[in-house]
């Protein structure tokens, strides 16, 4: 009851107060435009802060929900980002420094290897005309019987030519 | 701290026959109005939240000092004589909170202690819906956004000052007894306000 009266009495008072707040504000602003304009935009705050104050909190939940989620996912995201940023950094230098020579060792037969294949072929050719120089040189096995008569059979007609 | 619920009792001395009767009327009055308490937070609260919420800026800080004031006041009840209105007092006690906040803040510079800052586009968000053409909101909008900003940039006694007269609707005196100040220093501090609001809203001449 008595808060009643109090609040009674305070908005009894609200037009001499508005008064005074005019008069406060008249005294410090010399153009009336200017004045209004001030004026009007110190009552539009006013009532979007008695507005806000009266009503009650309107986002908490939504507050809540948005700091949590970002809580989840900052929880889940950052363990994820630095294990991936670990991974990317630290595996190839323990392997590099538990192989020292892999590097090398890969890159050359990328780099062999159409030498390794210039080696195959010339080893077929090199195989092929080993073949073909041994066919060549290996002579026939009734050869020397064929070199042995032709000799004798030109010896015998010289003979018989003189006799 | 200690100040906040210390109030003389001088009144009683002052003042001839019949305005010392009403003097002591209204001291019974306001100590009567403290015994019940949740009647006391349901009507002071909001008043108390405004005025931290237009001080800090800040919601979250305005909802834990809110509820300290209370504590406070609860606290310190047997305290109140009722030298001054009940408002008077609860609003004492949240200035001295507001002074405390502020210079712990100051002192934690290294913490985002504003992670719940307001933004001014949140607080015109709170305008009632008086206005007909979107062209008249948007300008409503755009005014109390200047006015944030401005009541931002005033020092800590300017804006406490401003607030409690144009928020809180306060008369000169009793600002004067909130703030333990006297009534020039009140003026004073409200015409800078005021000449600094109107320069940032583009009216200085």
């Amino acid at each position: 009851m008595k808060f009643r009266k109090e609040t009674l009495r305070e908005s009894g008072a609200g037009a001499r107060r508005e008064a005074q707040m005019g008069t406060d504000v008249e005294s410090s602003l010399t153009s009336s435009e200017e004045m209004r304009e001030v004026a009007e935009a110190v009552s539009l705050y006013r009532s979007a802060m008695h507005h806000m104050a009266e009503q009650p909190r309107p986002r908490p939940a939504e507050m809540a929900k948005r700091a949590a989620s970002s809580f989840r996912m900052r929880l889940v995201l950052v363990p994820a980002l630095g294990a991936a940023l670990a991974a990317a950094v630290i595996a190839p230098a323990v392997s590099h420094m538990r192989h020292p020579g892999t590097t090398a060792v890969e890159h050359t037969p990328a780099v062999q290897a159409p030498a390794t294949d210039v080696a195959k072929v010339d080893d077929r050719q090199l195989m092929d005309q080993i073949d073909s120089d041994l066919q060549e040189d290996v002579p026939d096995a009734l050869q020397p019987l064929a070199d042995w008569g032709e000799p004798a059979a030109t010896t015998n007609n010289s003979v018989t030519e003189k006799k | 701290m200690e100040e906040i619920a210390t109030t003389s009792a001088s009144a009683l001395a002052g003042g001839p026959g019949g305005g010392t009767e009403l003097a002591i009327e209204k001291k019974e009055q306001a100590v009567l109005e403290l015994a019940d308490f949740d009647e006391v937070v349901r009507v002071y609260r909001p008043r108390i939240l405004r005025f931290l919420l237009s001080s800090l800026t800040d919601r979250d800080a305005a909802e834990t000092l809110t509820q300290e004031c209370f504590l406070k006041a609860w606290n310190a009840r047997h305290q109140f004589r009722g030298d001054s209105s009940l408002s008077t007092w609860l609003t004492r006690i949240a200035v001295n909170l507001m002074r405390d906040h502020l210079r712990s803040r100051s002192l934690r510079f290294w913490q985002k202690t504003r992670g719940q800052a307001l933004d001014p586009m949140d607080i015109s968000d709170w305008l009632p819906d008086g206005r007909s053409s979107p062209e008249s909101i948007a300008l409503a909008r755009n005014r109390v956004a200047e006015v944030w900003k401005a009541v931002g940039e005033l020092s800590a006694q300017q804006r406490s000052v401003f607030v409690l007269r144009f928020v809180e609707e306060m008369e000169l005196e009793e600002i004067a007894e909130t703030m333990r100040m006297n009534l020039s220093t009140v003026k004073s501090h409200l015409y800078r306000a005021l000449a600094i609001l109107r320069e940032r809203m583009g009216g200085a001449k």
